[in-house]
Formats: structure tokens, C-alpha cells, sequence
């Protein structure tokens, strides 16, 4: 008895060092649906979810399966079709999607699937916008999923201040400028307001400068070059005035290249 | 009162069951495999404790219900410990609800039991305990009632591997026929519409007594649903139980 | 003694149905006894007679075709008939999980109003006053039909029914029983005693009635059953020449000196009494044989 024992101890351990290419649980793939699942689920759905999901975090860190991302809206869909209000799924397929699948449109896709069923969670777009920004640059979407964000109840004071600044980057002064002067004006500590007032003057630049340029645009088409100094934009009536920043100090003009900035950087003031 | 003889002679049976205490075995080792799990997931480890606690009190429940219930009459004919009962001045009513009784009180304590553990377990991870907890386990309770009349009712007439089948079955359907209802909204008016509709009414619908999904995300539970399942549950129980008793009344023991 | 009626059947008929296409079988073709009060009424037939079936019609445990059952004059499947009546089944079995005294404890409570034994003095009474806190599981078959024998008497039932009670008991057993019934009888009470087991019958009852193949073939006194008449007289002798004792009757075996003989003809008996004496001879033993119960059953049955 005690040789039987020792024999198939042994043998276990053999057999599990033996490379076997199996990827346990995997047949939840083929569930055509998480409908289907969650009737299968008695009533049980809660905790099914549960598994899948620990189940997909095992999965789907497994690199020895290297087409595993198709299948990850599948399984979280069915994660979301057991238990909708289940939150941490959204969140963690996005961020798989994201930066191991390095696939922007499920992650997106994701996070709305979280939105629409649990539309007081003001996380998912917020997210969403934070992906669009960070990662792909593209600040139109960022734009519409933090004003998704922002109208949901609860949601934090920044994300206005992200969607402003997303408008800024589209070029949009004019919105831009009415946002945070909303939001400088709504501020109740010293920090908020400081930032608020950083934009503020950034945007009062932008504006600023479009302006200046366009106006050095219309005297270069006129006197085939450009000024020596801003002022001359004012004596030869192109300009009533020259604007000067939201700290009353001037703009810096480079006659040879025609550029303009800011005397100081907007942060450092 | 003669019912609650039977009721505690039945308790006293199912207490000393070792079947009793080999699911009660696995009950509490599912509880504490929660806390296992919890170290698995990514986020919220509340609410896997939660979901396996609610799952195992609720299943293991279901099980000792059918397990115990389905031997309740059975056992008594089979071994023929019924002939000297009922030639006592007791009738045959008394005696089904004194079985009813008595395994009831059985379930109830290990409801408790299992709950305690589950309490415990669930405070050292300090999570909240909500009304809405005791509330689904109440429901869980009134769920268990109904599984026990139905397998008492097969119990009178069926052996005991047929009668957990058929109680089993009676569960399975109970936690699908939501289904049914959604088949049947998609149904267009008529005969067959009508015909599945009537089915649907009468087959038990268990998810009414399903409070799980409320407890774990903390959801809002409109008040009139308690009053209407609770009736539900007793009414129906009820229902079965006279079924049971005609079934049993003219039963020749042979 | 009162001719109270304490138990009446009135044609009774059962048939059960068996098999997937319910083929009926009879079981009682119509039986019809009475019981009076305080006498011990023996129920007699071979297995399979339908003598359970009878009883277990009288305590509501199958439910008749057609018939009709008063017990003390009520109907019997009334509480008030069931409160006077005590039942022994065969084989009896009972919750494995009690104790002795949990196990009548809880039949005491099913006598709701009514006042029940003590619990000690009936296990005295039955012997078993030394195990009453052993789980029945435990006990052996004589220690459950003496358990058996004391739920019977739980309500001091006035009418007591028992099916094959000395089935099973050693000799001691089965003298302790008799003595029991005989007692029930001092005390004025009804016994229904239902047997295989003829020479147990033999002893106690005073009526009977024979129940073959779901019929009852005779019911009445027991005396009126059996003939006193003499059948034949069995008798031992030693010192006798064999051949000699053919002429009185037939011999039936030889051990040693000694002879068995069988003598039919009765004026024969004085006369080999006689002649063993002459011959000085020695007689062990003279056993007149009168007809037993028995000799009428097996008749009866081979009639049918």
C-alpha cells in the first residue's frame, strides 16, 4: 500500500512538469451567449460572474496563449450579461484591452457597455475620456466621453476642468475662455482658482495671438513683409489695439519669423 | 398538540442524520473557500465573500431540504414504523404536518447556523451587514418551505431517489421560468400565447424568493415585492401541502 | 360474561391492484366476524390468509372495497375507537434514533387527553426497565417485540389487537407473553390474537374463527370447534413381546425395550392394560388423543 502511494505521488509530479498545451476553463468560448449562461445560472448569476471574472484574470494573463484578445469582448460581455452592476469588470477589461490587447475600441466599447448598464457611474466615460486623452491623443473624444462624464451626478470638479481643457486643445477658444471662467469663478480653494486662472490666461493668449497673426497675415499681404514691431499693426490701421495678456504685459514678437508667445509660460506665473 | 409531537420526533430524526452533518461539512468549507477567492479577484473582494456565502447557505439549504424531505414519509412506510403511528388516535393530516413542522425547525436552525459562520467570517473581512442580508435570508427560508412540501409530497408516493429528482426538477424549473416569460413576451396573442401563459402561472417561480443580486450590489428593494412573494410562498406552499395530503389520505399501506 | 359486541366486521372485501396494468388480486372475499367483550378471539389461517390485511383494515391502514367495521360500536376509523385500541404489528420496527423511553414518551403524546402508563412501570412490566436509555438501533428482536408489547399497552386499551405476537420468542418469551394476554383477560379486556401458530391458539382463546384464502370457513367456541371425542390413545410399554401388542393396535416405534403403540379402538385400551399386567409388563405412559385444532385446520384446508 504504502509503495502504491509513494508510485503515484511520484507520477503526479512527473506528469505535471510534462509541457501540455491546455488552457484550463477555455471551453467558456463557445457559450454563444451570456443569456444562456445566466438561465444555466439558477439564480446563481452573481456568482457565476464572480467566476468568469477570476477566471478571465487568470486567462488572460496567461502569455502562452497568444490569440486570447479575441475573445475579450466575448467574456466580458458575458461578465456583463450575468451581473451588470458588477463594476470591477468594466474597469479591468478596458484595462487589459488597453495595454495588453493594445486595442483601443474594445477598451472603449467596454467601458460604454458599464455606462449603459449602470448609468449612474460617472467612472466609465471619465475613463474613457482619460484613455482617449492620454493614450491615443485624440482630444475629440476625449471631448464627448468627459462631457458624458461631467453630467453625471457625483462626478469629481476635474472632470470639467479635463473637458475644458479638451476644448482648448480643439481649438475651440472662445467655449474654452466661457468654461473656466465658470469654473473660476465656481472655485472654492486657492489651488482650483490658480489653475483656473493658468487656463484662463492661456486662453486669453490663444485668442490673443490668433488674432495678432491674422492681422500680420493681412499687412504682409499688403506691404509684402512683415513688421518690425506690433506696434506698427495699430499705426497702419490693421488693428485698434494691440491685446496684451491677462497679466497686462505684452507679447513677445520675433519680426524675422513672425512668431508670437506668451512673455512668461502660463504655469510659472 | 399532537403535530408537534410528530414535528419534534421528526426533529430529533433529522438532527442525529449524519447526512445532516456531512453537507452541514461542506457548507462551512465553501464559506471559508470565500475567502480563498477573494484573494484571486482584482477589486472588490466584498463582494465575491458575499455572492459564495449567499450561494452556499442557499444551495446547501436546498439540498438538506431535499435530501431530508424526500425520506420524511418514505422512510416511515418502507420501515413500517407508520403502522403502530397512525393506529394511535391521530390522523393522517396531523401526521404530514407534524413531518413538515419538524423538518422545518431542522432547516431553520441550520439556516442559522450557517449564517453565524457566514456573519463571522464576513465582519473579519469588515464588510457591512445590511438589512436587506436578513431579509434575503428570510426569503431563503420561505424558498426552503416550499422545496420541503414538495418533496414531502413526493415522498408520499415515490422512493427517494425519484423524489429528489423530481424536487430537483421542480427547483431547476422554479429558477428558469422567468425565462418562459421572457419567451412569452415575444410571443404573438393568441391560443398557444394563452396556453403558455397559463403554464407559466403555474409553475413555481423561485427567482420571486431571489433577493441575491440586491444584498451584494446594495439595490433598492420596492416594498411591495416582500408582501406579494411572502404570500406567494405561503400560498403556494400551502397548495402543495394539500396536494400532498390528498395524496396521502387513501394511501392503503400495504 | 357480557355478550357486549367490541368488535364487529361486516362483509369485507379487499382486492389490491398490482402491475403496470393493475391486475386485480383478492385478498378478503367477504368477511364477517364479532368479537364479544372480554374474551380472547383467536384469528386463525394459514400465511397469506389475509389475516394482516384484516387487521390492518380494522386500524385504518388499508381502506376496504366494500364492508363495513364498528369498533365499540363507533366507526372504526374514529379517534374514539382508536383511543381504545392497542396494536402489535408483526415484525415490529421502530425509530432506530430513540431511546426506549424517548420512543413511548412520544406515542404517550399522541393520547392527547387521555391518561397514559407510566412509562417506567410498563418497561418493568415488559422486562426492559434496565435499557431504557439505549437507542432502539441497539436492541435485539426479542427487546423490540417486548417494546412492542408496551406502546400496545401505552393507553390501556380495552380492545387489544396483535398480529403473530410469539413469532420469534425463545420458550421463555413466549410463556411470559401467554401470561400477559391471560392477564389483559382477568382484567376484563377484548384480545385479538392473529396466528399461524395453532397450539398458541389452542391454549388461550376462547372463539375463533379460521380465515383461508381470504374467506373465514368457520368461526365459534373453541370447544364447539373440536370434538372431545377420542381419536386414538398412544401408550409406551416395555418387557412385551412386540408381535403381541400388534393384536391391540398398530406399533409405532421401537427404542430399546420399549414399544409405542396406537390403539384406535377404545375398548382395546382395558384390554392390553390387562394383558400387560398378566405379563408383567411395565407401562411408561397413557396419552389419550382427542381431536386438535390442528387436525380441523388441516382438514378445512385441504377441503378448499
Amino acid at each position: 500500500m504504502v509503495v502504491s502511494c509513494g508510485l503515484f505521488m511520484g507520477l503526479k509530479l512527473i506528469t505535471d512538469q510534462i509541457p501540455r498545451k491546455k488552457v484550463p476553463g477555455a471551453s467558456i468560448i463557445y457559450i454563444p451567449s451570456g443569456k444562456y449562461l445566466k438561465y444555466a445560472s439558477l439564480g446563481y448569476s452573481s456568482l457565476f460572474a464572480d467566476l468568469v471574472y477570476i477566471w478571465s484574470i487568470q486567462y488572460f494573463s496567461n502569455h502562452s496563449v497568444p490569440e486570447r484578445f479575441q475573445y475579450l469582448t466575448h467574456v466580458f460581455s458575458i461578465i456583463s450579461e450575468l451581473d451588470p452592476n458588477y463594476l470591477d469588470p468594466y474597469q479591468v477589461g478596458a484595462l487589459i484591452a488597453i495595454y495588453d490587447a493594445k486595442d483601443f475600441d474594445t477598451a472603449m466599447e467596454i467601458l460604454e457597455k458599464g455606462l449603459e448598464k449602470n448609468p449612474e457611474q460617472w467612472i466609465f466615460p471619465w475613463q474613457a475620456g482619460h484613455y482617449a486623452q492620454m493614450i491615443l491623443k485624440d482630444f475629440k473624444l476625449a471631448k464627448k466621453y468627459y462631457k458624458m462624464a461631467m453630467e453625471i451626478q457625483g462626478s469629481p470638479p476635474i472632470t470639467k476642468r479635463l473637458y475644458s481643457n479638451a476644448v482648448y486643445e480643439l481649438g475651440d477658444y472662445e467655449t474654452a475662455w466661457k468654461n473656466w471662467l465658470e469654473i473660476y469663478k465656481n472655485a472654492d480653494d486657492k489651488r482650483v482658482k490658480k489653475i483656473a486662472s493658468n487656463h484662463l490666461y492661456r486662453t486669453k493668449a490663444a485668442i490673443d495671438i490668433q488674432k495678432i497673426k491674422q492681422a500680420l497675415y493681412k499687412y504682409k499681404n499688403k506691404f509684402g513683409q512683415l513688421p518690425k514691431k506690433l506696434g506698427v499693426l495699430v499705426s497702419s490701421g490693421i488693428l485698434d489695439s494691440i491685446p496684451q495678456d491677462l497679466d497686462g504685459r505684452d507679447y513677445v514678437y520675433n519680426p524675422e519669423t513672425g512668431k508670437i508667445k506668451t512673455a512668461v509660460i502660463p504655469w510659472k506665473r | 398538540m399532537k403535530i408537534r409531537a410528530v414535528a419534534s420526533n421528526t426533529f430529533k430524526e433529522a438532527i442525529r442524520d449524519r447526512v445532516l452533518y456531512l453537507l452541514l461539512f461542506f457548507a462551512v468549507i465553501s464559506l471559508i473557500s470565500s475567502r480563498i477567492l477573494a484573494l484571486l479577484t482584482v477589486g472588490d473582494k466584498i463582494k465575491i465573500i458575499m455572492d459564495v456565502g449567499l450561494a452556499s447557505i442557499s444551495l446547501f439549504g436546498v439540498l438538506m431540504a431535499i435530501l431530508m424531505g424526500t425520506g420524511l414519509v418514505y422512510k416511515e412506510i418502507d420501515k413500517k414504523t407508520i403502522y403502530t403511528l397512525l393506529s394511535k388516535p391521530i390522523n393522517r393530516l396531523q401526521f404530514l404536518l407534524g413531518k413538515f413542522f419538524g423538518l422545518m425547525a431542522t432547516l431553520f436552525i441550520m439556516l442559522v447556523f450557517m449564517s453565524l459562520i457566514f456573519i463571522i467570517i464576513f465582519l473579519l473581512y469588515s464588510g457591512q451587514i445590511t438589512w436587506k442580508f436578513f431579509v434575503s435570508l428570510g426569503f431563503v427560508f420561505l424558498e426552503l418551505c416550499l422545496i420541503t412540501s414538495v418533496a414531502l409530497l413526493f415522498s408520499c408516493f415515490s422512493t427517494p431517489i425519484l423524489s429528489s429528482i423530481f424536487s430537483l426538477s421542480f427547483y431547476v424549473i422554479g429558477h428558469l421560468s422567468w425565462g418562459l416569460e421572457t419567451l412569452i413576451k415575444k410571443m404573438k396573442p393568441g391560443i398557444t400565447k394563452f396556453l403558455t401563459q397559463a403554464v407559466y402561472a403555474l409553475l413555481p417561480d423561485l427567482e420571486n424568493f431571489n433577493f441575491k443580486s440586491e444584498v451584494v450590489h446594495n439595490l433598492a428593494i420596492p416594498p411591495k415585492i416582500f408582501l406579494f412573494s411572502f404570500l406567494y410562498g405561503i400560498i403556494y406552499t400551502f397548495f402543495i401541502l394539500v396536494l400532498a395530503m390528498l395524496v396521502f389520505r387513501r394511501r392503503d399501506f400495504i | 360474561m357480557s355478550k357486549q359486541k367490541i368488535l364487529e366486521i361486516k362483509d369485507l372485501y379487499k382486492s389490491f391492484s398490482s402491475g403496470f396494468l393493475g391486475k386485480k388480486t383478492k385478498i378478503l372475499k367477504g368477511i364477517s366476524l364479532e368479537v364479544n367483550k372480554g374474551e380472547i378471539f383467536g384469528y386463525l389461517g394459514p400465511n397469506g390468509a389475509g389475516k394482516t390485511s384484516t387487521l390492518k383494515c380494522i386500524l385504518g391502514l388499508i381502506f376496504p372495497d366494500k364492508g363495513n367495521i364498528k369498533v365499540f360500536g363507533f366507526d372504526h376509523l374514529s379517534i374514539k375507537a382508536k383511543q381504545k385500541i392497542g396494536f402489535l404489528p408483526e415484525n415490529p420496527y421502530f425509530y432506530d434514533y430513540l431511546t426506549s423511553s424517548e420512543f413511548l414518551h412520544f406515542y404517550s403524546q399522541l393520547f392527547q387527553k387521555q391518561k397514559t402508563a407510566d412509562i417506567d412501570a410498563l418497561l418493568k412490566l415488559v422486562g426492559l426497565e434496565e435499557n431504557k436509555d439505549i437507542q432502539l438501533r441497539k436492541f435485539s428482536k426479542g427487546m423490540l417485540q417486548r417494546l412492542a408489547l408496551a406502546q400496545t399497552l401505552l393507553n390501556d386499551p380495552e380492545l387489544v389487537l396483535l398480529d403473530e405476537p410469539l413469532g420469534g420468542l425463545d420458550p421463555i418469551g413466549r410463556k411470559e407473553i401467554r401470561d400477559i394476554i391471560l392477564k389483559l383477560k382477568e382484567e376484563r379486556k377484548t384480545v385479538f390474537l392473529s396466528s399461524h401458530i395453532l397450539q398458541d391458539i389452542e391454549m388461550i382463546c376462547d372463539r375463533v374463527a379460521i380465515l383461508v384464502n381470504g374467506e373465514v370457513i368457520n368461526q365459534g367456541r373453541l370447544e364447539d370447534l373440536v370434538s372431545q371425542e377420542i381419536l386414538f390413545t398412544e401408550m409406551t410399554v416395555s418387557q412385551i413381546n412386540r408381535k403381541e401388542l400388534e393384536n391391540f393396535g398398530k406399533t409405532l416405534t421401537h427404542y430399546g425395550n420399549k414399544s409405542l403403540i396406537k390403539i384406535y379402538d377404545q375398548n382395546k385400551v382395558q384390554e392390553i392394560l390387562q394383558f400387560i399386567n398378566e405379563k408383567k409388563g411395565k407401562v411408561h405412559s397413557l396419552v389419550p388423543r382427542t381431536q386438535t385444532l390442528e387436525d380441523i385446520f388441516i382438514g378445512m384446508v385441504k377441503q378448499k
